[in-house]
């Protein structure tokens, strides 16, 4: 496995698009990527879409939304664009904390897994698209620490 | 994604789910699920086969659990695996919904 590798997927306005969407960044995450890291990867980019394809126009046939996967030794690069409507989710509060059932909110935590799992995000907004960069550090082994 | 139910003593069901717990599954189990929901009082959701899962599926547990606590039922969590664990405590899903590690200490819950 090269220490450089990257891949583009082009997604339409559908909810059933997230479906190949995991097939996809399952199959490149298995590749040299920790269990972990995988997990996270799957899960930032699974919210990240489902956000544009949900609220960024959803019966607007002409959006598009691109993920981009990049690994650069331990670094993984993901970044999603699309032509929606302008969102900036690092502006997102987080969700307020529930004291109980009755006061729970549904929904809501998707950008606050994002912020979780991943390493960093960042957002801009460019030529009319959202550009969401998410990055995912593999945590060092003993020997890549002592090397 | 695949929804199994079990009757089980003390008039507990045990919804056994298995499978990627993601946006698509969760589109797939949430009528069956609901269908449990408004029939039984006392449900143990086992996830310990579930190996991802995302905030559609968090939606589907708490819009149970939020259902059945009204009702005066309960709904309990069951064996979720450490990521899957780690996306419920995020979410601060593990504050309003127990979640337990073993079968006994599950039912011991919801019969209390």
């Amino acid at each position: 496995m090269s220490s450089s590798e990257a891949r583009r997927l082009v997604l339409r306005n559908d909810l059933t698009e997230l479906q190949r969407l995991a097939g996809w960044i399952e199959g490149w995450a298995q590749r040299g990527v920790s269990a972990d890291v995988s997990f996270a990867i799957q899960l930032c980019l699974e919210e990240a879409v489902a956000n544009v394809i949900m609220y960024a126009g959803a019966k607007d046939s002409r959006l598009v939304i691109a993920v981009d996967v990049e690994r650069n030794g331990t670094t993984l690069v993901a970044r999603i664009e699309d032509n929606g409507r302008h969102f900036d989710p690092t502006q997102v509060p987080p969700p307020s904390v529930a004291a109980s059932l009755e006061e729970a909110k549904v929904g809501d935590v998707g950008i606050q897994l994002i912020r979780s799992f991943a390493s960093g995000m960042d957002y801009e907004r460019r030529d009319g698209c959202n550009r969401l960069t998410l990055r995912f550090t593999e945590p060092q082994t003993a020997s890549q620490r002592s090397g | 994604m695949d929804i199994a139910v079990e009757e089980l003593a003390a008039g507990i069901t045990k919804v056994g789910l298995r499978g990627r717990f993601d946006t698509t599954g969760a589109v797939l189990v949430e009528l069956p699920f609901n269908k449990i929901i408004t029939e039984k009082s006392r449900i143990m959701v086992d996830l310990s086969g579930v190996s991802f899962l995302a905030s559609y599926a968090i939606r589907v547990l708490l819009v149970g659990a939020k259902i059945i606590n009204g009702r005066g039922g309960k709904l309990v969590i069951l064996c979720p695996d450490n990521n899957v664990a780690k996306v419920l405590r995020t979410a601060g899903m593990d504050a309003l919904i127990p979640v337990l590690q073993t079968e006994s200490a599950a039912a011991a819950v919801l019969t209390s």
